[in-house]
């Protein structure tokens, strides 16, 4: 037997693989965990400091824009491909009509304020762009785009009438404080839409600039910011909205970040993940931050000199419904809309007309069950033609109070015949919540949905009873 | 007539035409309708048929004004005498009167039967008086009034004890069902019930949606009975009370002078009708839970605190203590929307119904049921219960529930516990998915004093400062373990509530005092103090009140003064007995991840299972109360240096050996003290060879370069020395877990397992190595001269070697170990090795040889002994590793066991012994 002198190490080497091995093959491994969402999350780029980088003085936006493209030259040019400033996507094939439609904010219907085609001064205020006062604003002029709206980190830069900045704002100093976008540029414009905090969206107002960790787990407790979710690219901020458009395109998902087939710990909750929405489970309620949010218009009550309060009446929008902490409306939705109410698209007055019907039912595989913030109005029509019009509100209506006016101009804005006869048409829109997620403490229970106290209408889903007790589908 | 067949054709042609037009578009049109459109929605409105409210003798109500009789009523479809006879919800122990309970089954001398309706509760106090009774306490009709209220009617609340009708009972026999106690003067009054009534079963309170339980109670209290299920609908507004009457309201009835559907509501109970008497069911899960933990009304809840509620915790009203930290829900099956009836059924249910063990080997499944309409009309309301040692009501009913074990998989689930089938059967489900009660509940009870007001010293658990109190903070409590006996004969410890309770018994045979001479003994006759005498014998600080600590009979002195006014209104005999009642805790039930997944729970010192349980920082009388005989407490109570009463359940009592927790006192001595005798030795063998070898000249022997031990001899020599360290390192862990805590209990548990079976392997392959090649006749001592040779040996060690001599045995490739080698190593593979291999085995497959290992005397013999050899064996590692050190330097030895290369030394003579 050849002696060695690193028996001893072989030996215990030996050993140790023999004791190893069956314990590591034997012992119940640890629960296996799903992959952390948190590896997921967008990193983020260090913090350039502009200070010593930007020198003044500017006189207006289109300066500052200037000399942001000295160094970030294809900045402006990619703002420009996307919806932030063209207000506009690329064109869809609608039911109804025959070529497709570039369709957008630029020219389509809500029923809050109802359109921007000349309103451009009002409206554009909250356009990431300067100066689109008229039809005939230069979308191709690279320093029209406005890169301290998204970037601005000073807290002392605001807008005003078509979209420059308003008067006595110091733009050097805004310039220089530029950074990542935080909550508080993208609330500045969409926190306010609708024309003031909490109208429009129902999950995103005032209260999500610096939100308590119980109202939303991302944005409160952990600091999301708006773009940690919404990634961008080259300026394209991901997220697509039902208000302005119909398809799913560079939308983005709770399970961009949460992601794997055991998201919960818990069997049964999994098995939900098919036919519910993420959403519909962890937001309870719609408004559920400080601040009610508005759920009817009623503009035809509009121009009579009333006592005014911002929620319930003003002279020059009409009458309001507000309401916080509103258990949302469910709907089956596949990320797309059915058909979305274009200019001169013709309404039965009897009717509701939504403007924005859902895609999805059912008996679609790729539709869940979604919560809905759900907003009614009453807005104008033309009772001879059919269809619904629109004011011009801003230096029209807002002034002399004369809807014949106003909506003879706004016709004329948006290309629309008017007879002269008008009237009111009640309206409806969808706004699928998705923010003011609360922790999962505060998700809805078994008993939320299910049983006796239940919130849901399975009649109005399609199903005949209770999926818990007749099955799912 | 050519026309008119042309005629006749085209009109068939256009018949038939028009025919299939309508069938193609009725054809094309439904199933077009059947796609497009949707299922029609659900009716909202209960299934119930409209039916009128008639009184007992069939007249609608609204004619005669009479309360609503829901035997004729609910009768005229269902078979109510059926329902009402077979029904423990409504007998509450008539059918047992004079049968109560044995005393090894808590049941009481003075008990009349199993149920509420008989059997003497120390909580409740009242005793229901046989009909015999010089000094009554409850008549049925005071029955009905107090205890009743909980009672859904039916049963004694209409018949009588042997069977008559109450109403039918003459009401010139005074009796105790026929009479009721007046309260000042104690002796019997009348008491008609053609008058009252009798409280027929009240199918309105489970049965519909919203039952004034409240109005009901009222009723009862005050003695209409035969309103109360009429004052129970009070909520539809088909009946108003009336000052101390009640009208119906006509104008709630439809035209036909029936109760519209959506009116009367009626349904299948949910969990809140079964709240309404059992405990606090909170189904509105939006609404935070607001209760008073100290209503007796709510009897679950005030007896072990348990809450069923889908509600979050975090998101009740309660001041619980760590509340926001609490998000699991009350109770998972109430979140899950399982409701009472799902486990609780009614057993000729035929969604429900389960089969008896009964039928034919071959058959699965048996298909055949009842059907719905027989069981419409006949439905059995004895619910399906399991054991609860609170109440040996309906005993052959007793497990026909479905256990945990009928939904839940044991089988795909708990795959992290070791042993879990062991564990199953040591411990029930409630047991770890119970981990601690989150409301106050009773914890003693003493019925010795009165205050003011009337009503005993109570003591809660679970709540700070142990006293009622609407601000107090509320802790929670853990539950006791006792054992509990599974259907299949085997005891599992679950979670029970004690309620300790101190009375005064007088005469012979022994009976509770009744509440009525209590008052007359405590109270003065105005009823708003206490008697002078009492306050002189209370009344420590002289302040004209007593307060809860004076309140208490803590010396013979007090004592004697109550027994002696006791004896003053005709009482004989009085004296202080005191019990402990076990109640078992099975709601409130904790999802998974909120259950107890720490091994160290219990298996450790402070053992959850053992953990002492507080009864009462008072001992009235000096009475320790007896144990819990209903749960077979096999515990003890202990006493803390403040004097509170703790009961302490006694695991190994029933056979149970904890690992981490039980160890044999005598090998907890022996054990250490053999390793430290053989440490003490080698020390000082070796102390003296050391300081021998200093003043010895140094010798150097000749010496030899042998071959010694093969690599496979050293391997798995090694190997097994590497084993055993683990397994006895891994053994303490296992023994003394918290001494170790930094490991986790459960994977060393399986290291050690898998350890042991590479050190089976490891010996039984070295065993075949060395039967193969011969080598086991170094091992075997040769039998002539043995004990010769083992005496020399002897001698050197304790002698020669101290002298530099020479071993008296030269190690040679044919013979390494001398005689006291040879007999250690006998002893050791022969009896201790294998004596631990199978003591360690039949532990470690104790949950499937569970009957071989019982027959040796199960865990807690095999433990033990499994410890004392390690204890030796260590001792033997000891001296072993010592005497390596004897070769000719002291490192020699071990490096041949590493190189395989000795160096002996070269033997002048022939060896004695040697062949």
């Amino acid at each position: 037997m050849k002696s060695s002198r690193y028996i001893w190490l072989i030996g215990l080497g030996v050993t140790m693989i023999i004791i190893a091995l069956p314990i590591i093959l034997f012992t119940r491994p640890e629960v296996s965990r799903a992959a952390s969402p948190w590896d997921y999350v967008p990193s983020k780029s260090a913090h350039v400091d502009h200070t010593a980088l930007i020198k003044g003085p500017f006189t207006t936006g289109q300066d500052v824009t200037k000399t942001c493209l000295t160094c970030h030259e294809d900045a402006a040019h990619d703002v420009q491909m996307t919806a932030h400033f063209k207000w506009e996507g690329e064109p869809v094939q609608l039911p109804g009509h025959d070529q497709p439609v570039a369709i957008g904010k630029k020219n389509l219907l809500n029923n809050f304020c109802i359109g921007v085609q000349s309103n451009w001064t009002g409206c554009t205020k909250c356009h990431a762009g300067y100066g689109w006062s008229d039809a005939n604003y230069d979308f191709t002029a690279q320093e029209n785009v406005d890169c301290l709206v998204c970037h601005d980190q000073s807290r002392t830069y605001a807008k005003g009438k078509s979209g420059n900045p308003a008067d006595g704002v110091d733009l050097v100093v805004a310039a220089r404080s530029v950074a990542r976008p935080t909550r508080e540029n993208c609330g500045s414009c969409h926190f306010n839409g609708g024309g003031g905090n909490a109208v429009k969206h129902g999950d995103l107002d005032e209260s999500m600039y610096y939100p308590p960790a119980d109202l939303d787990v991302h944005m409160g407790r952990l600091n999301f910011q708006c773009v940690d979710c919404h990634r961008t690219t080259d300026h394209q901020v991901g997220g697509r909205a039902i208000s302005v458009s119909v398809d799913n395109k560079n939308q983005i998902a709770c399970t961009d970040c949460h992601k794997g087939e055991a998201i919960h710990p818990d069997a049964r909750l999994n098995k939900h993940l098919d036919a519910v929405a993420c959403q519909t489970c962890h937001i309870p309620t719609t408004a559920g931050g400080k601040y009610a949010t508005k759920i009817e218009w009623d503009w035809s009550t509009a121009g009579q000199d009333l006592p005014e309060d911002v929620h319930e009446y003003l002279k020059i929008k009409g009458s309001f419904v507000y309401e916080r902490n509103i258990p949302p409306t469910y709907a089956w939705f596949n990320g797309t809309l059915a058909d979305r109410y274009l200019l001169g698209d013709p309404i039965d007055p009897n009717q509701i007309t939504v403007l924005n019907p859902l895609a999805g039912s059912r008996n679609d595989p790729n539709s869940k069950i979604w919560p809905f913030k759900v907003h009614d109005a009453k807005q104008p029509y033309d009772t001879v033609y059919n269809y619904l019009l629109q004011p011009q509100t801003v230096g029209n209506y807002w002034v002399n109070f004369n809807w014949d006016l106003a909506l003879r101009a706004g016709a004329e804005a948006t290309g629309l015949k008017y007879s002269g006869q008008y009237g009111f048409a009640q309206t409806r829109m969808y706004w699928p919540q998705s923010h003011m997620v609360r922790p999962a403490e505060q998700a809805l229970q078994c008993t939320d949905c299910h049983g006796e106290n239940g919130r849901m209408d399975w009649a109005a889903l399609g199903y005949p009873g209770d999926p818990m007790t007749w099955g799912g589908r | 007539m050519k026309t008119l067949i042309k005629r006749s054709l085209a009109l068939s042609l256009l018949i038939v035409g028009a025919v299939l037009i309508v069938v193609g578009l009725v054809a094309g049109i439904l199933p077009a309708a059947a796609q497009g459109g949707e299922t029609p929605p659900l009716p909202k409105r209960p299934m119930h048929p409209v039916f009128p409210l008639l009184d007992q003798d069939g007249t609608n109500v609204l004619t005669s004004g009479l309360p609503v009789s829901t035997m004729t009523t609910c009768g005229s479809c269902h078979d109510t005498t059926f329902i009402a006879s077979h029904s423990f919800h409504a007998d509450v122990g008539l059918s047992s009167y004079g049968k109560p309970a044995a005393a090894d089954k808590g049941g009481h001398a003075w008990d009349l039967s199993l149920g509420t309706f008989g059997r003497w509760d120390p909580v409740t106090y009242r005793r229901l008086s046989p009909v015999d009774d010089r000094t009554p306490d409850l008549t049925t009709a005071e029955w009905l009034m107090t205890l009743g209220t909980r009672h859904v009617g039916g049963g004694p609340a209409t018949t009588s004890r042997n069977g008559t009708p109450l109403t039918a009972l003459k009401p010139d026999i005074l009796t105790v069902e026929t009479g009721i106690v007046d309260a000042k003067t104690g002796t019997l009054g009348v008491w008609d019930w053609a008058a009252s009534g009798v409280a027929e079963m009240n199918c309105f309170v489970c049965h519909t949606a919203n039952p004034n339980n409240a109005a009901r109670i009222e009723a009862l209290q005050n003695g209409q009975f035969g309103w109360a299920a009429s004052a129970t609908l009070i909520n539809t507004g088909l009946i108003k009370k009336d000052g101390t009457g009640y009208v119906w309201d006509q104008d709630a009835f439809d035209l036909e002078g029936r109760p519209a559907r959506e009116t009367i509501g009626i349904q299948d109970p949910s969990s809140a009708n079964c709240g309404a008497c059992h405990g606090t069911v909170h189904t509105d899960a939006q609404r935070p839970l607001i209760l008073d933990p100290f209503d007796p009304a709510a009897w679950s809840t005030y007896t072990t605190g348990q809450i069923v509620s889908p509600q979050r915790i975090n998101l009740s009203a309660l001041n619980l203590a760590g509340k926001n930290a609490l998000t699991r829900s009350w109770d998972v099956h109430a979140e899950r929307v399982v409701a009472c009836v799902d486990c609780h059924y009614s057993l000729n249910n035929p969604v429900y119904y389960r089969e008896g063990a009964d039928k034919p080997a071959h058959l699965t499944f048996d298909p055949r049921r009842t059907d719905f309409g027989e069981y419409l009309y006949r439905p059995l309301h004895q619910f399906a219960k399991g054991q609860s040692v609170q109440s040996p009501l309906a005993p052959e009913l007793d497990n026909t529930l479905r256990r945990c074990e009928s939904c839940h998989s044991t089988q795909t689930t708990h795959n992290w516990l070791p042993y879990k089938d062991r564990h199953f059967a040591q411990v029930a489900c409630e047991t770890c998915h119970i981990p601690k009660v989150y409301a106050p509940a009773l914890a003693a009870i003493d019925w010795t004093v009165l205050d003011k007001s009337g009503e005993p010293v109570r003591t809660y658990r679970g709540v700070e400062g142990n006293i009622p109190s609407t601000d107090a903070l509320i802790t929670g409590y853990t539950p006791a373990m006792l054992p509990r006996q599974n259907p299949d004969g085997t005891t599992a410890f679950a979670p029970h509530n004690l309620i300790a309770a101190w009375y005064w018994v007088a005469g012979d045979p022994a009976v509770p005092v009744p509440i009525r001479d209590l008052k007359a003994v405590y109270l003065d006759g105005d009823g708003d103090g206490y008697a002078a005498e009492v306050l002189a014998a209370f009344d420590a600080d002289k302040d004209g009140d007593l307060s809860r600590t004076e309140l208490y009979i803590d010396t013979p002195e007090k004592q004697a003064v109550i027994a002696k006014r006791l004896e003053g209104r005709g009482l004989s005999n009085p004296r202080i007995v005191a019990e402990t009642s076990a109640y078992s805790i099975n709601h409130g039930v904790a999802r998974g991840e909120w259950a107890n997944r720490d091994c160290r729970t219990c298996h450790a010192e402070d053992s959850r299972l053992v953990a002492p349980l507080a009864l009462s920082d008072r001992t009235p009388g000096g009475v320790d109360p007896a144990l819990p005989v209903a749960a077979k407490g096999t515990g003890t109570l202990i006493r803390d240096d403040k004097g509170t009463l703790f009961y302490q359940t006694n695991t190994a009592a029933d056979g149970l050996y904890i690992f981490g927790r039980d160890s044999s006192g005598v090998v907890d001595v022996i054990g250490p003290m053999i390793l430290l005798a053989t440490l003490f030795g080698v020390t000082v063998h070796g102390g003296l060879r050391y300081f021998a070898a200093r003043r010895r000249t140094p010798h150097e022997p000749e010496l030899k370069r042998v071959y010694m031990y093969s690599i496979y001899e050293r391997q798995w020599h090694w190997l097994q020395t590497a084993v055993i360290f683990g397994l006895i390192f891994t053994g303490m862990v296992i023994h003394k877990p918290a001494t170790f805590g930094v490991f986790s209990f459960p994977f060393v548990v399986e290291v050690h397992n898998i350890l042991a079976v590479i050190l089976v392997i490891n010996a039984a392959l070295a065993a075949f190595y060395h039967l193969a090649s011969g080598e086991i006749r170094q091992f075997l001592p040769k039998p002539y001269g043995f004990f010769n040779d083992a005496i020399v040996q002897a001698k050197y060690y304790l002698w020669g070697i101290f002298r530099g001599q020479e071993h008296p045995f030269e190690k040679t490739r044919q013979r390494k170990l001398n005689p006291l080698q040879q007999a250690t190593y006998f002893m050791l593979l022969n009896v201790l090795l294998p004596a631990q291999v199978i003591t360690g085995l039949l532990m470690m497959f104790a949950q499937q040889w569970a009957e071989t290992a019982l027959v040796l005397g199960g865990l807690p013999i095999l433990a033990p002994l499994h410890t004392l050899i390690a204890w030796s064996l260590s001792a033997f590692i000891v001296g072993h590793v010592y005497l390596t050190t004897t070769g000719h330097t002291v490192t020699s030895n071990i490096q041949a066991m590493i190189t395989g290369w000795d160096e002996v030394e070269v033997h002048s003579a022939p060896q004695a012994g040697q062949d």
